[in-house]
Parts: C-alpha cells; sequence; structure tokens
C-alpha cells in the first residue's frame, strides 16, 4: 500500500511536469489545470498517506549490495511532506496568476512539478543513498527555476547555486562514504548507525567528516560558510519560485542535516564535543548576519531572502541543541517559516506584478491600494519575528528554553541573546514595510484604485497568513506532535 | 678436410684485388658486372667456410707463406670472421646493385669503372681486417681502406663531395695516424707484431707490473685511432657532409662496412692483443661506454634538426655506432655479442635507407623531409623499404632493431648497477629521440602529397633496387623475427676469438 | 576451439581492414556496409568467447622462452574485451554517417578495423610481451586515423601523438626487460610474477615508475598528457573510440597489468613509488579538470575531462588492494560508456551544422533535443549523480581509497572530490547554456541548425540508456569487477 501511494506521489509531479513540458503551445488554461491538478493530487495522497501506519518502506532497486534506493515514512517525512504538498500547491496556485508577467510557463511549471518530485523523494529516503540521490536530483531540477528569466543576474546566480550545491553535496558525500565505513547498514536508525566498535579509535576522523558533512548539507540550507548563493538566487527567480525556494527547497537541507545527526550519527555522538560548539557558533552567526544583512537591503526580495537565511539557522540551532525541547523548537521553526516565507513572498511578488515596485523605498503607501496584500504581510512578519499569538513566538520559545536547558556552558545564555537581538533586527527590516504601507504620512497622495488582484494573487496569501495566526492560537496538537517527534530521537 | 684446406680467405682477397686491377681497364657494364660476381662469390666462399667452421667447432689456422709464425705471417679465423665476411660481401653486393640508377646519374661516364675498382680494394681490405692476425697488415689494410673510401667519396665531383672527401681524408688519417702511434708503442714494449705472440707478451709484461703506462697509452691510441676513423662521439664530425653529400652506393658502404670494419678489427684486438681482462680492468672500456652514450644521445639530437633526409640518416649512424660503443663497454660477453648483432643490424639497416631515400628523392627531385611528402605513394617499394628500415631504427618490435636493444638491454642488466642504469636510461631516451625524427619521416613520406602527378615508380622501372631493397628487408625482418639462430653463432664465434 | 575464438576476435578485424585498403570499392556504401558487417562479426565473436568462459592459453608465435606471443583472456581481459566490443559496432555505425563527404574513406575504415583487432589483441594478451607488442601496434594503426583530415594541425597532431607514444613504449620496454630478465618469464599472473627485489627495493620501484610513466603516456598521465588535446583535431569518431575508450584505455588496462600482473602488489605497496603514483594521478585529476573548465573549445573541454577522468582509473589501480583493481575497472567501463557519449554529441554538432565552440551552443537545445538530453545524461553520469553508472564507479574508487587508510589515499580521495565539483562545473555549464540560453536570445543563430540523423542518434540513445540501466542494475558488472580482481 505504502509503495503504491509512494509510487504515485513520484510520478504524478514528474508525469505532469514531463506533460507540461511537452504541452508549451497548449493554451494558458490547460497549463494551469494540469499544474493545479497535479499539485492537488498530490495533497490528497499525502493526506491518504497519514491513515499509513508509521515506517512503513519498500525497495524500489538495488545498485549494488551496498546501494539501495529504499522509501520509508516516518513522522519527520510526514512533517516534510506537508510543506512539499501544501506549500507547493499555494505557490502553485498563485503561479498560474503571476507568470502572466513572465514568458514561457510550461517550462517553469514543469520544472516547479520536477522539484516537487525530487523533494517528495527525498523526504521519503530510507537510507543515505536515496537522501542523496534526491537532493542532487533536487539542486539540478529547481536550477532551472533560478534560470527562469535568463537575465545575466539569473544565469550567474543559477552558476552560483549549481557551484555551492554541488560541493555541498560532494562534501555530504564525503560524508556519507565515510560514514558507510563505521556503520552496518546506511539506513536511517533512530539514535544513530554508526557501529560504535569500529569508530572507536577513529572519532576524530567521523567529527571532522562529520562537521564537514553538515557543512556541505547546510549548502542548501544557507549556513554559513556556503550561503552565499542564496542571496543571488533566490531573489532572481519569479515570485512563486522564491517562495518555493525559500520556503521548501531549504527545508530540503535541513532534513538531510536532521538525518545526519540523528539518524546516523546519533545525538550522543555530537553532544558536548567541540563540533556541537562549532555547529551552533555557525548556526549562530549565520541568524545574526542574516538578520543584519536583511535590515541593510532594500530590494524587498533580497531581504527576504537574506530573513530566510536567518531564520534557516533558527531551525539549525534547534537541531544542533540535541536537547528536546530545541530539537522540538526547530521543527515548529520549519513548519511555521514555511508557511510564513511562502506567504512573504508571494507578497512580494503580488507587489511586484501590481505596481513594479521592486525596493522597500518605494512601497510608501502599498496598504492602500493592496491592503489585502499588506495586511497578510502583517501578520506573516508577526511571526517571523515572534509576537504572540502568532505561530513564530512558540517555535522561538522552544528553542530559547532548548538552550537554556542543554546544559552547555556559554550557549545556554549565548542562544537566547541571539535569538533575541535577531527578533528585533527582524522587527526593524519586516516592520517598516507594514508601517510605511500604512500609514504614508500626509504628503502621500493616492495612486492607483484598490486592486489585490484576482483571487489567486490574494487567496493563497489569505490561507497561509491565517494559518500563521491559527497555528500560533490552537497550535497545541502540532506542538505536542513536534514534542513526540523530538523525543522520538532524543 | 680437403675442402678446408683451401685458403679460401686467402684467396678470396687475391680475387678482389685481381679483379680490382682489372676493372681499371674494362668498361662500365662490365667492371660493375665483375664487381657484382666478386662480392657474390666472395660471399658464397665465406658463408661455406663459416659452416665448415661452426662444425668444426673449432678455429683454424692459415700460414701465408711456409713460414711458421712468430716470423711469416698468418690469418686465423672461427666461425665469426669468414660470417662477418660474408655478410659485408653480401651487403656490399646489394648496396651497388640497389644504387646503380644514382651512380649512372652522379659520375661521369669515363670514370664509371674507377668506381668499382675502389669497391673492389674496400673489399679487399675489409676482408683483410676480418682475417688477419698480424696487426701491421691491419694498418696496411686500414690505410688502403682509407683511400679507397675517400675514392668513392671524390669521384662524385661536386663541391659538397669534394669538401667533404678532404675533411674525411684528414679525420681518417688522423686516426690512422693515432693508430699507428699506438701500433709503433707496442712493438716497442713487446717486439712483436703477430697478434698471438703480442697476447703473450702483453699479458706477462702487465703481469708485471712494469711498463703499465706505455701499455695503457697504446691501447689507447689505438682504441681512439679506431673510434676516430668509425665515428665515434665525439668524432662524429665528418659523417654528416660525408654521408649527406656522396652518392648512394658510397653512403651506404661506407656507413654500413667501412666503419663495422675498423670496430671489428677493434674487437679482434681487444681480444687477441690485449686480451679481455687488461681491456676492461684498464678502464678504456668505461670511456667506450661513456663516448658510446653520448654519442647515442648527441647524434640524435642533431638528426632530429636536420631537414635534409641524407644528413638526417647520416647523423643517425653516429648515433648508432654510438651504441655500438656502448655495448663494447658494457661487458666483454653480453655486451660484444649485443654489439656484434647491432653491427650486423646496423650494416643491414643503415644500407636499406640510404639506397630507399635516394629512391624517394629521385622521384620527386627533393631531398628535404617536408618536401618528400606523398613521396611513399609515388614509388612504393622504396617508401616500403624505407619503412621498414625506420621502424628497425626505431626499435619496432618484429624488425632487427628491437632484437638489438633487447639484447643490449639483457646485457646491461647483467653488469653492475653503475652500467645498468646508465645504459637503461640512455637507451629508453634515444629510442624517444629515433622516433621524432624517424617517425616525423615515416609520417611525411606517407602522408598523400599535394602533386597532382600521381605517376607511380613500378618495380620493373628499377629492378636492381627492388632486388636490393626487398633482400635487406627480407634479412631485416628475419633476424628481427628468428633471431635466435644468429645470435647463439656471434656468442660462439665470441668465444673462439 | 578456443585457439580458432581468440584468432578470429583479433585477425578478422586486422584482415578486413586490409582488404578495405587494398581492394577498390564502387560505391562509399558498400564499404560501409562491409565495415559494420566485420565489426559486428568481430563483436559476436568476442561476446561468444566472453560467453563461453574460455579461459585457455594459446601459445601463438614463440620467439624465444621469455619472447613469445601468448593469448590468454583472464577476468580483467574479459571485462576490457567487453567494453571494447561492446562500443565498437556503435561507434563504426556513427562513423559512417560522419564520414559522409570525407575524402580517403578506404584510409579510414580499413584502419579503423585494423586497430579493433589490435585492441582486441591488447586485451587477450597473456603475457608482457605480447601487451607491448600490440601496444606498438596500435599506436602505428592509429596514426592514420589521426592524420585523416590532411590538415597542417591533423599532421602536427599525428607527428606529436607518435613520438610520445614511441617514447612511452621505450619507457616501458625498459620496465620490461627489467622483468623479463628477473621475473618468472613474464606472462601474467595475478600477484606478479616478481617474487623479491633483485637489486634491491629501490631499482624495482625505479623500474616500475619508468614503466608506469611508459605506458601512463596513452593514459594521459601529467606530465605526458599534452598528447591528447593535439589529437582532438581527429575526426571525431576517432576521438570518441580512440581517445576515449581504445587508445587511452588500453594505456590504462596496460598500467594495470604492470601493476597488478605483472611486478606484482605485495612488492609494490607500501613503497615510494606506490606514493608518487598516486599523488601523481590525484594532481593529473585535478589538473584536468581545471583545464577543462576554462576550455572554450567544446571538444577540448571534453578531452582535458578525459584526462581527468583517466586519472580516476589510474589513482584507483594505484591504491593496490583487489578493492582499487575492482574500482578502477569499473571506473573504465561506466567512463568508456559516457565519454563516448559525450563526444558522439559533440561529434553530431560539429558535423550536421560546424559549431566547435562553446559559447555557440547557447540554446542549441531546442533544435538537436535527443542529442542535448543524451548529452545530459552523460553529464549526470560523469559527475557522478546516482543512479547513474558514474556514481556506482565513484563510489567504489573512494571506498578502495579508504580501504587502504594512508594519508595519500586521503589526499588522493580530496582530489577526487574536488575533481568532481569540477566536472559538474564544466559539464553542466553546457548543459544550461544549451536548454537555457539567456534573455537575449532571439533564436537567428541556431535557426539553421539541424538534428543529427538515426545513424548517430540510435548509439548516443543506446548508450544513454546504457549510462542510466548499467547504473541501476549495476550488480552483474560489479561482480564481474570482483572476480576479475580475484575478491
Amino acid at each position: 500500500m505504502y509503495a503504491v501511494l509512494m509510487i504515485l506521489m513520484l510520478l504524478i509531479p514528474a508525469g505532469a511536469g514531463i506533460a507540461e513540458a511537452c504541452m508549451k503551445r497548449a493554451s494558458k488554461t490547460a497549463q494551469d489545470a494540469l499544474l493545479v491538478s497535479a499539485l492537488a493530487a498530490e495533497t490528497l495522497l499525502y493526506a491518504l498517506l497519514l491513515f499509513l501506519p508509521v515506517n512503513s518502506s519498500f525497495l524500489l532497486f538495488s545498485m549494488t549490495d551496498v546501494l539501495t534506493i529504499k522509501f520509508r515514512m516516518d513522522g519527520f517525512s510526514i512533517l516534510f511532506l506537508a510543506l512539499v504538498t501544501v506549500g507547493f500547491l499555494l505557490s502553485g496556485i498563485f503561479a498560474t496568476a503571476y507568470m502572466d508577467h513572465s514568458g514561457n510557463r510550461s517550462s517553469f511549471y514543469a520544472f516547479l512539478l520536477f522539484s516537487q518530485f525530487a523533494l517528495v523523494g527525498m523526504d521519503n529516503a530510507a537510507n543515505l543513498i536515496t537522501m542523496y540521490m534526491f537532493f542532487e536530483m533536487a539542486t539540478l531540477l529547481s536550477i532551472p527555476l533560478v534560470l527562469h528569466d535568463r537575465t545575466p543576474e539569473a544565469i550567474g546566480a543559477s552558476m552560483k547555486y549549481l557551484f555551492y550545491s554541488i560541493a555541498g553535496a560532494l562534501l555530504g558525500l564525503l560524508f556519507i562514504f565515510v560514514a558507510s565505513r563505521y556503520s552496518d547498514t546506511l539506513d536511517f536508525t533512530r539514535g544513530g548507525s554508526l557501529n560504535l566498535s569500529a569508530v572507536s579509535g577513529h572519532e576524530t576522523l567521523l567529527l571532522v567528516v562529520s562537521l564537514l558533512g553538515i557543512v556541505g548539507f547546510g549548502a542548501k540550507a544557507g549556513m554559513y560558510p556556503l550561503h552565499g548563493w542564496l542571496p543571488d538566487a533566490h531573489p532572481v527567480a519569479p515570485a512563486p519560485a522564491s517562495a518555493v525556494l525559500s520556503g521548501v527547497i531549504t527545508k530540503a537541507g535541513v532534513l538531510a542535516i536532521l538525518r545526519l545527526i540523528y539518524f546516523v550519527v546519533g545525538p550522543d555522538f555530537l553532544r558536548g564535543t567541540w563540533v556541537q560548539t562549532v555547529l551552533l557558533s555557525l548556526a549562530l552567526l549565520t541568524v545574526f548576519m542574516g538578520s543584519m544583512m536583511a535590515y541593510r537591503q532594500d530590494v524587498l526580495k533580497k531581504r527576504l531572502a537574506y530573513s530566510s537565511v536567518s531564520q534557516i539557522s533558527y531551525v539549525l540551532t534547534g537541531l544542533f541543541l540535541l536537547t528536546d525541547q530545541g530539537v522540538q523548537g526547530g521543527l515548529l521553526q520549519i513548519l511555521f517559516h514555511a508557511c510564513v516565507k511562502i506567504c512573504l513572498f508571494l507578497c512580494a511578488g503580488s507587489i511586484i506584478f501590481h505596481s513594479g515596485k521592486t525596493r522597500v523605498s518605494e512601497l510608501l503607501g502599498i496598504g492602500k491600494t493592496m491592503p489585502v496584500t499588506l495586511w497578510s504581510f502583517t501578520i506573516a512578519s508577526l511571526s517571523l519575528i515572534g509576537i504572540p499569538p502568532a505561530a513564530g513566538f512558540i517555535s522561538k520559545w522552544y528553542l530559547a528554553e532548548g538552550a537554556l536547558e542543554s546544559g552547555l556552558p556559554v550557549m545556554n545564555w549565548l542562544v537566547p541573546v541571539i535569538l533575541l537581538i535577531s527578533a528585533l533586527l527582524t522587527a526593524a527590516y519586516l516592520l517598516p514595510v507594514t508601517i510605511r504601507g500604512f500609514f504614508p504620512g500626509k504628503d502621500y497622495a493616492v495612486s492607483g484604485e484598490r486592486s489585490d488582484g484576482i483571487p489567486e494573487f490574494w487567496l493563497p496569501l489569505v490561507i497561509l497568513a491565517a494559518m500563521s495566526l491559527l497555528l500560533g492560537i490552537f497550535g497545541g496538537t502540532v506542538t505536542e506532535w513536534a514534542a513526540s517527534l523530538a523525543s522520538l530521537v532524543l | 678436410m680437403s675442402f678446408a684446406s683451401f685458403n679460401f680467405p686467402l684467396f678470396s682477397i687475391i680475387l678482389a684485388l685481381v679483379c680490382s686491377a682489372v676493372s681499371s681497364v674494362l668498361r662500365r657494364k662490365a667492371a660493375r658486372i665483375l664487381s657484382l660476381c666478386l662480392c657474390l662469390t666472395v660471399a658464397v666462399l665465406s658463408f661455406t667456410l663459416c659452416s665448415v667452421c661452426v662444425r668444426m667447432g673449432g678455429r683454424m689456422d692459415f700460414l701465408m707463406g711456409h713460414y711458421p709464425h712468430p716470423w711469416g705471417n698468418e690469418l686465423r679465423f672461427g666461425p665469426l670472421e669468414p660470417f662477418f665476411a660474408g655478410m659485408f660481401s653480401l651487403i656490399m653486393l646489394l648496396s651497388i646493385l640497389g644504387g646503380e640508377q644514382q651512380l649512372l646519374r652522379d659520375l661521369p661516364m669515363q670514370r664509371q669503372n674507377y668506381y668499382y675498382v675502389m669497391t673492389d680494394l674496400i673489399l679487399v681490405s675489409i676482408l683483410a681486417l676480418c682475417y688477419s692476425n698480424d696487426l701491421f697488415t691491419g694498418y696496411v689494410f686500414i690505410e688502403i681502406c682509407t683511400i679507397s673510401s675517400c675514392g668513392i667519396l671524390m669521384i662524385r665531383e661536386i663541391d659538397r663531395t669534394t669538401l667533404a672527401s678532404v675533411r674525411y681524408m684528414i679525420f681518417s688519417l688522423i686516426g690512422s695516424g693515432l693508430f699507428l702511434l699506438g701500433l709503433i708503442l707496442l712493438y716497442g714494449i713487446t717486439g712483436h707484431l703477430l697478434m698471438p705472440n703480442l697476447l703473450d707478451s702483453v699479458r706477462s709484461v702487465w703481469a708485471s707490473g712494469g711498463y703499465r703506462l706505455p701499455l695503457l697509452s697504446s691501447a689507447a691510441l689505438i682504441t681512439i685511432g679506431l673510434g676516430v676513423k668509425s665515428g665515434l662521439f665525439p668524432f662524429h664530425y665528418w659523417m654528416p657532409d660525408t654521408y649527406g653529400a656522396a652518392t648512394a652506393s658510397s653512403s651506404a658502404i661506407l656507413s654500413g662496412l667501412v666503419s663495422k670494419g675498423y670496430i671489428f678489427f677493434l674487437i679482434k684486438i681487444v681480444h687477441r692483443v690485449f686480451g679481455v681482462e687488461m681491456f676492461y680492468a684498464s678502464g678504456i672500456a668505461n670511456i667506450l661506454f661513456v663516448l658510446g652514450l653520448a654519442g647515442m644521445v648527441v647524434g640524435s639530437v642533431y638528426a632530429m634538426r636536420e631537414e635534409n633526409i641524407f644528413r638526417m640518416i647520416a647523423f643517425s649512424s653516429a648515433a648508432q655506432i654510438g651504441y655500438i660503443y656502448m655495448g663494447i663497454g658494457i661487458s666483454p660477453q653480453l655486451g660484444i655479442t649485443a654489439c656484434m648483432f647491432h653491427m650486423l643490424a646496423h650494416a643491414v639497416t643503415k644500407p636499406m635507407l640510404f639506397l630507399s631515400a635516394a629512391q624517394l628523392q629521385s622521384c620527386t627531385g627533393k631531398r628535404t623531409v617536408k618536401e618528400l611528402r606523398g613521396s611513399a605513394r609515388k614509388h612504393p617499394l622504396a617508401g616500403a623499404v624505407f619503412i621498414v628500415g625506420s621502424l628497425s631504427m626505431i626499435g619496432f618490435p618484429a624488425t632487427m632493431g628491437f632484437v638489438c636493444k633487447y639484447y643490449f638491454a639483457v646485457a646491461a642488466f647483467a653488469a653492475s648497477a653503475g652500467r645498468m642504469i646508465p645504459a637503461l636510461i640512455i637507451l629508453a631516451l634515444s629510442t624517444c629521440l629515433n622516433a621524432v625524427y624517424f617517425g616525423r619521416s615515416i609520417i611525411s613520406v606517407l602522408t598523400p602529397g599535394t602533386d597532382a602527378d600521381l605517376r607511380r615508380v613500378r618495380v620493373r622501372d628499377n629492378v636492381p633496387f627492388a632486388v636490393s631493397g626487398i633482400m635487406l628487408s627480407a634479412l631485416n625482418l628475419l633476424w628481427g623475427l628468428n633471431p635466435k639462430f644468429l645470435y647463439n653463432l656471434i656468442d660462439l664465434g665470441r668465444e673462439l676469438l | 576451439m578456443a585457439r580458432l575464438l581468440y584468432l578470429i576476435c583479433i585477425f578478422l578485424p586486422l584482415l578486413s581492414g586490409t582488404a578495405i585498403l587494398i581492394f577498390r570499392f564502387r560505391s562509399a556504401r558498400a564499404l560501409k556496409i562491409l565495415t559494420v558487417a566485420c565489426i559486428c562479426a568481430a563483436s559476436a565473436a568476442a561476446f561468444a568467447v566472453l560467453s563461453a568462459d574460455i579461459r585457455e592459453t594459446v601459445v601463438f608465435l614463440p620467439f624465444s622462452r621469455t619472447l613469445s606471443i601468448v593469448f590468454r583472456l583472464d577476468g580483467a581481459g574479459r571485462f576490457f574485451l567487453g567494453i571494447v566490443a561492446a562500443l565498437w559496432p556503435m561507434t563504426a555505425l556513427y562513423a559512417c554517417s560522419y564520414m559522409d563527404g570525407s575524402s580517403h574513406l578506404p584510409l579510414f575504415f580499413g584502419f579503423f578495423c585494423i586497430s579493433y583487432g589490435i585492441t582486441a589483441g591488447i586485451a587477450l594478451a597473456g603475457n608482457l610481451f605480447t601487451m607491448y607488442v600490440f601496444y606498438e601496434l596500435l599506436t602505428l594503426s592509429t596514426v592514420p586515423l589521426v592524420i585523416h583530415p590532411l590538415t597542417r594541425d591533423a599532421i602536427r597532431a599525428a607527428k606529436i601523438y607518435f613520438v610520445y607514444c614511441m617514447g612511452g613504449a621505450a619507457l616501458g620496454f625498459a620496465s620490461m626487460l627489467f622483468l623479463l630478465s628477473n621475473g618468472a618469464g613474464g606472462m601474467f599472473v595475478p600477484g606478479g610474477t616478481l617474487s623479491s627485489h633483485p637489486y634491491g627495493t629501490d631499482i624495482t620501484c625505479l623500474f616500475y615508475l619508468l614503466g608506469f610513466l611508459g605506458f601512463g603516456v596513452k593514459a594521459a598521465i601529467f606530465p605526458l598528457y599534452a598528447w591528447l588535446p593535439e589529437v582532438s583535431v581527429a575526426p571525431t569518431p576517432v576521438t570518441a573510440l580512440l581517445h576515449a575508450v581504445a587508445v587511452v584505455k588500453a594505456g590504462a588496462f596496460a598500467v594495470m597489468r604492470l601493476t597488478y600482473n605483472s611486478y606484482g602488489t605485495a612488492l609494490l605497496s607500501g613503497t615510494w613509488a606506490q606514493y608518487t603514483v598516486m599523488m601523481l594521478s590525484a594532481f593529473t585529476i585535478f589538473f584536468g579538470a581545471s583545464r577543462a573548465v576554462k576550455a572554450i573549445h567544446f571538444k577540448r573541454r571534453l578531452v582535458y575531462s578525459t584526462v581527468a577522468n583517466l586519472s580516476y582509473i589510474l589513482f584507483a589501480f594505484s591504491l593496490m588492494t583487489p578493492a582499487g583493481q575492482q574500482a578502477g575497472l569499473l571506473h573504465m567501463a561506466a567512463h568508456a560508456c559516457t565519454k563516448i557519449l559525450a563526444f558522439f554529441c559533440a561529434g553530431a554538432v560539429l558535423h550536421f551544422n560546424g559549431l566547435t565552440m562553446i559559447g555557440e551552443l547557447e540554446g542549441i537545445g531546442k533544435k538537436m533535443p535527443v542529442t542535448f538530453a543524451c548529452f545530459t545524461c552523460a553529464a549526470l553520469s560523469l559527475t557522478g549523480i546516482p543512479p547513474f553508472t558514474g556514481f556506482v564507479s565513484k563510489w567504489h574508487i573512494l571506498t578502495a581509497a579508504a580501504g587502504l587508510g594512508s594519508v595519500y589515499a586521503y589526499i588522493g580521495t580530496a582530489f577526487l572530490l574536488a575533481g568532481a565539483l569540477l566536472s559538474a562545473v564544466y559539464m553542466f555549464t553546457v548543459v544550461l547554456h544549451a536548454w537555457f540560453p539567456g534573455s537575449g536570445f532571439s533564436g537567428l543563430s541556431v535557426e539553421h541548425v539541424r538534428e543529427a540523423d538515426w545513424r548517430m542518434l540510435l548509439p548516443m540513445i543506446l548508450l544513454a540508456a546504457g549510462t542510466l540501466l548499467c547504473g541501476v542494475f549495476s550488480g552483474p558488472i560489479v561482480s564481474a569487477a570482483a572476480a576479475a580482481a580475484g575478491m
């Protein structure tokens, strides 16, 4: 049953993507319909998947005895799949309207679907090889999204993306390869699959390699030092693609790191070591630096991109803390950030589409002409800053708690401090948009009538904003679920 | 065996002398035919003698006149000397045969018969050098050889050849002079001129420890003298001009026979006058080794820079002579056997190269490698012969050149490490260098040229060359694929030296 | 029976090639059909030999005790023969299309067949001397193929190629002589024929190094790689097959024979010779890959990529363990398949549209979709993305390197990964430019571009499918390589 569902979940986006690529000359309606129906079908299948017992798995094929392609569904897969299905669906709906702006919609839709295919595969990977394979595919299949506008900046950004991602993946491969020598199996095992007796004596090697692997996979997640591609690639893509890139595809990197730490190496192996300190330092540095750089950006999409860099490292901080609440906070942050960032990027996209304005300084009085959009933007911002009752508050609370309970010498107070500073900075770079949008000042003359565009534009925004609020208010189930997942691995 | 009691060697020598004298009055065609028959006869006789010796398994001595040594003159040989004599006469036959077209073109009509006088004299001297057991006789025939060699050079009367032959004469006379000096020194020390007596004397003098320096000097002078005449580095100067300007048969004879004759005589001297132990202990062998190595490299380096194909082949000769001297220097057993094998290989291959290059030149009218492009398509047989010769020089398997390198390497491995490593490295290096210029030539003659004239030279246009070229190539490939017989023969002969 | 089959594998192509050279053909079509038929027949014979699992030794020409022409098929030889027999017919079909409109066709196809026979001889060689002889013959038979265009560049390239190969053979000769003088006869024996160091470790190491460099010339080890970029002026079927598969793989194969079956890894591992060889191949990986990134000429880029990938194979062999041998053999197969596909694509672009520079390939994917889809497969396999076959072979190389455990192995691994990164860069920039041209692209520059014909497309599609399927179903190949390595 699982096998069937899984294969369908892989085939539908892949098939739809191929169909879209062949449908260059078809009508707009046909292309849109195919996209939305494929994405909706995917979401439906996901809903069905929820009824299956956890830990169902099946083997697709084996390349050699050691290298096998296997799928398995566990709690984390469900979490990430939620982002992949729902996030893509809402971005897809937005895209049907947005893509009137740029040409070549069928190619765009095709690669959107292909990226979803790669991510679905990756989320359900049961071992390192499968995960690596789909990770690489995700990189390659999302490059055309970045490349879409074909401007020189876009081409340069996609080359950068390619280079950083492949470099990171190769570091990851190094890790996979060394780990395979010290484990009995490449499959993901709770608590780590390392054969500890084989490891003894070689701890340093494994620590170094784990660090390299995490840094490598962290390239996708925008962690310092391999974050350099993100601020160039995300803004240059069309808005729906930026949303998906920031909101979902970066989470692939997070998932890889998660699997690496909790299912291959094992948290106990890393806890208290210098590696943990280094990782936490890198994550915190990214958090701080991302927020700083976001504050200084004028171009809205670039500001949001740097914001992603920062926010995703919140997740990584949580994961690196290796405590229950830290992990819980991280997982919640994944969910909430995806929700919020997609919303923010789609807002930015809507603004660009309707008014052609890309810079924050130009957005004076935008609230008058596009109120729904800006309201959604505001609510999402609240969540991002971490103001209750928006959802973001909960995740950041758990992160801080996790840090305090971790018992690490410096980090237990440094983490909350940095989180606080970052929250202030987030407010500083997000709230002005809202304020200036709604309260432009006396000199402002309203230009243009009120229009948020067709429903495809504002409906996804509203849904996402509402979700970020509701998850915060009625988020008990989600929080508990995250807690159970965290305790599963610790 | 009554057959064997007939003094074949002396007979051959006298026959050649007579033919040479007679040729001076004959007309061109008759002189040529006489010369060819002479070579053939000598070859047949020598090979017969060789097989007799092999069957007998020992040496044979002939007295000249009726006086036994140490007063009279003597001829001595095992299976090796007649074999080499036979080979030399065979090569001479084929060289003269193959170069006929060039001879007709290069020499004035009334002088043609003198050419055969000279070649017959060269044959006389080479035979004498092969068979003689007496140092002074050897010297006399060395001089005769020198003069006749200059003769076959100068007979082509253009400025270049005159200059080249003068240079050749100067070098040769210097060499002969050094040889004579050494000879006189030796005579002064030992009082003998016949080789067996000399050997005894030298041994006893060496063992007693006195007269070391004069003895060494004499050995050095004789060696250097013969080295200068045969083209050892750094005395190879005269080679490119000489071979490059002469008519094809002359180049073939000079490079294929004359230099080999001198080296063969040197080897005989090493074994029968100074004795192997003394020669190798004295360090002269080391000098030869080093000079040989240097020659291998330098010769090839200069060859790479040559445009003119004949000069290129001539420099290649300098390199090949280097191989031979390296072989002498490596060791007295395996090294000398390998070097003699190489002498034969070179004697077969170099005439092949010169003759075929001359044919290629005559069908296109050009003499530089670049301009000879595509000439193999015009004259397929010459092209094929040239390619076989070049491949043999490079050392391609199935040719004699490869087997020579193999034997040199085997000899090197049996020697001490101090000799082995330089020998092998230089062997490899010189193969690379040979590959450069010979490879270039092969590719050049094979690539289709831009010349629209596609008229091919057919075999029957030049039958003598065809016979000569095919026979030489056949010998090369035959001994390249099946060297065992030859190698064993040489080895046996060397032991009986 | 074995004797007959061996001889067919080698002599059928040799004789048919000679026949093509000698006899006058009425039409080019007849010539091409004959060529393809002969090559297919020879491949069929080769596959018959492989499937019948013949392991006999056939002494063909005994010259002396140590020097004789002997044929024998062991595991590694089977592997190489399989690669050669599979890829040659496809190239023949491709060449039929490519050589349309060229002159001197009999010359080309004649030597094409002859080279097949000689490469089969290298695979079937049972001792070092046989392999050496056929190795030299391969140089001779491929020079006319390089020189075929008869331009100044081609002639120059042929000369450089000839000199490098002969030089390499000379070094190899010295090394071979060392073995023949001191070993037990020169036959290829697993574990090597040298039982001890006859003159001390250093001398043995020196001669092994000479042999490695000598045979490594054909495998384009630094600094003796320079002939390979020059030779890229040859017609693409030649570059593809000979300089991506036959000649260069023969070089790597010869190095393997030298290391594992002649000198023997027991004597060589742990010596300075091994470390030198490892570091040299690791450096070449990086060097080749970085030159490829800088190359702006399409075929040259692929040629430098070949230089880098050959050193992956040499690095694996230099590890001197059975795992290393297995990994090297696997990468030989994977790379042969992949690189020949890449060259076919480049050749199709060159032949039908006259485009040679990478800058000219902007947006060409629309007009040559099948070709560039196949090229994308090649790019994926070359970079080492699962489930393509390139990933499986790289994985095995890494495994073997880690199995060695020494610091040189780790340095080598670092170079390997850097090389993989660079290969992603140089291959994917081409792929992306081809499929996603820049915004200034008007379509005019590729208006006259047309797709290749079926004779080129069929081999390309087969090979592309091969790179995927051999990766997905790599079990049989991996176990064949393991058996060849004696694991």
